[in-house]
Formats: C-alpha cells, structure tokens, sequence
C-alpha cells in the first residue's frame, strides 16, 4: 500500500524564486521569500524577504517583515520589521521599517521612514516619525 | 535542488519563467514555463499553462501541459487539461480529464 514518494516535500514555508528564473506578476501569501532571480510586480508576503546579490525586484510597493537586500530594488518598501541593505545593494524608492540600516557600500536613493518611540524623559509618549526627507540618501 | 520553490503559503499570480527547476508548493494562477523539471506537490494549486522538460504531479492542476521528456501523475494528483509528452504515466489514485497527446 505505502507508494513509494518520489515527491520531495520543501522543508518549511520557504520559497525562493531561483537565479533563473523570472516572475512576471502578484506574489503574496505567507512565509518566507528568497528572490535570486527577477521579480516584476507587487510583492506582499507575511514573513522575512531576502532580495539576494545579483538579484532585481521592480514593485510598486514591496511589503514583507524583516527584509536583507543585497541586489537591486526598485519600488517602495513596507516592512513591518527591520529592513537592512547590505554592501552592493541598489535601492531606488522609499523605504520603511521597524529599523533600516544601510551598510557601507549599498546604493539608496529615496525617502526614509522610521517609526520609533522617543524616551519619556524626552517627552514622547506617543510614536514619532524620522523623515529623513530629500530625494536621494546616497551612500557609497 | 530546486532552485525555484513556490512555499505552501505563497501564492503567485502571473508569469514564472525558468530555466531551472521549479517546485510547487502553494499556489501559481497564470503561466508556467521551465526549461527543466516542474513538480507539483501534494496540497499545491497550479491553475496555469505549463511547460517544462518533465513535469511530476501530485496536486492540483488546471492547465494545458506541454513537456519534452516526461509526465507523471501521482496518486492524488487532480488534473484538469490537456497533456503532451513524450511519455506520460497515471499512477492509480490519480484523477485526469483531458486529453493525452505522446505524438505517436
């Protein structure tokens, strides 16, 4: 009775969309994502998003919880939480996280949004926002 | 090693274009084309046209299907379209309508 499974199941929730490969259209959903290859249209995933080196997104928006980006990214971006560009990243839109950092080496032109809480001594209760305002934050 | 994986929870709408493997495991709504071998798993949902070198079913699929080398479909699989390969294998417990084209 027992069939032999030649399927392989993909361990965990992960997805990734490999070097060669390009996606034309929505992807969303949860879990997390790697993108290798190229990714054209919205994006919107309930999990961490890796845009790997060598890799390009072009999205109108960009939405996903922690988010590394090491390749090119070309929209805005929405993260719930933190979003880093590392060395070599290319980014071109307006990014917004829990945190950003921006490593030495990455390319980013844009607007910055960062929602913090200021300390009571400093007299925030409530949420603040950084704009770190004008067009283009670039960093080499 | 798939080097293009559609987790269980994503679902992608639009065009997957690869020279690589592919590997579903959510949802793909749209076209599908892999130079190498497309699995779909069990739990997956594939509405699309898909080609590809060989192509393993064990989920649900809704699409036309051209192949070069092989079709196998699973016990589970559910497919609903048209299908032409070299070869093609239905394994019992797998659901099809459509036709089979082997190009005899």
């Amino acid at each position: 009775m027992a069939q032999a499974r030649t399927v392989t199941r993909s361990e965990g929730r992960e997805a990734r969309i490999g070097s060669g490969a390009r996606v034309r259209g929505r992807i969303h959903g949860d879990g997390d994502l790697v993108v290798e290859g190229h990714v054209e249209g919205d994006l919107a995933i309930r999990g961490d998003l890796t845009i790997a080196e060598g890799a390009s997104v072009t999205s109108k928006v960009v939405e996903a919880q922690t988010v590394t980006i090491a390749g090119t990214l070309e929209g805005d971006l929405a993260a719930s939480g933190p979003v880093r560009l590392v060395s070599g990243a290319r980014v071109r839109g307006n990014l917004r996280g829990s945190a950003v950092a921006i490593d030495d080496g990455a390319r980013f032109s844009g607007r910055l949004d960062c929602e913090f809480e200021l300390p009571p001594e400093l007299g925030g209760t409530s949420r603040n926002e950084s704009r770190g305002r004008t067009g283009a934050a670039t960093r080499r | 090693m798939a080097s293009t994986v559609i987790g269980a929870g994503i679902t992608v709408e639009g065009e997957i274009t690869t020279d690589e493997d592919v590997v579903v495991a959510g949802t793909v709504r749209g076209k599908l084309s892999a130079k190498e071998g497309v699995t779909i798993e069990h739990g997956a949902t594939v509405e699309a046209d898909v080609s590809g070198g060989s192509l393993v079913v064990a989920g649900a699929l809704t699409g036309n299907v051209t192949v070069t080398e092989r079709v196998d479909l699973q016990q589970g699989a559910r497919v609903i379209g048209n299908v032409k390969a070299a070869r093609v294998t239905i394994a019992d417990g797998a659901q099809f309508k459509g036709n089979v084209d082997m190009d005899v």
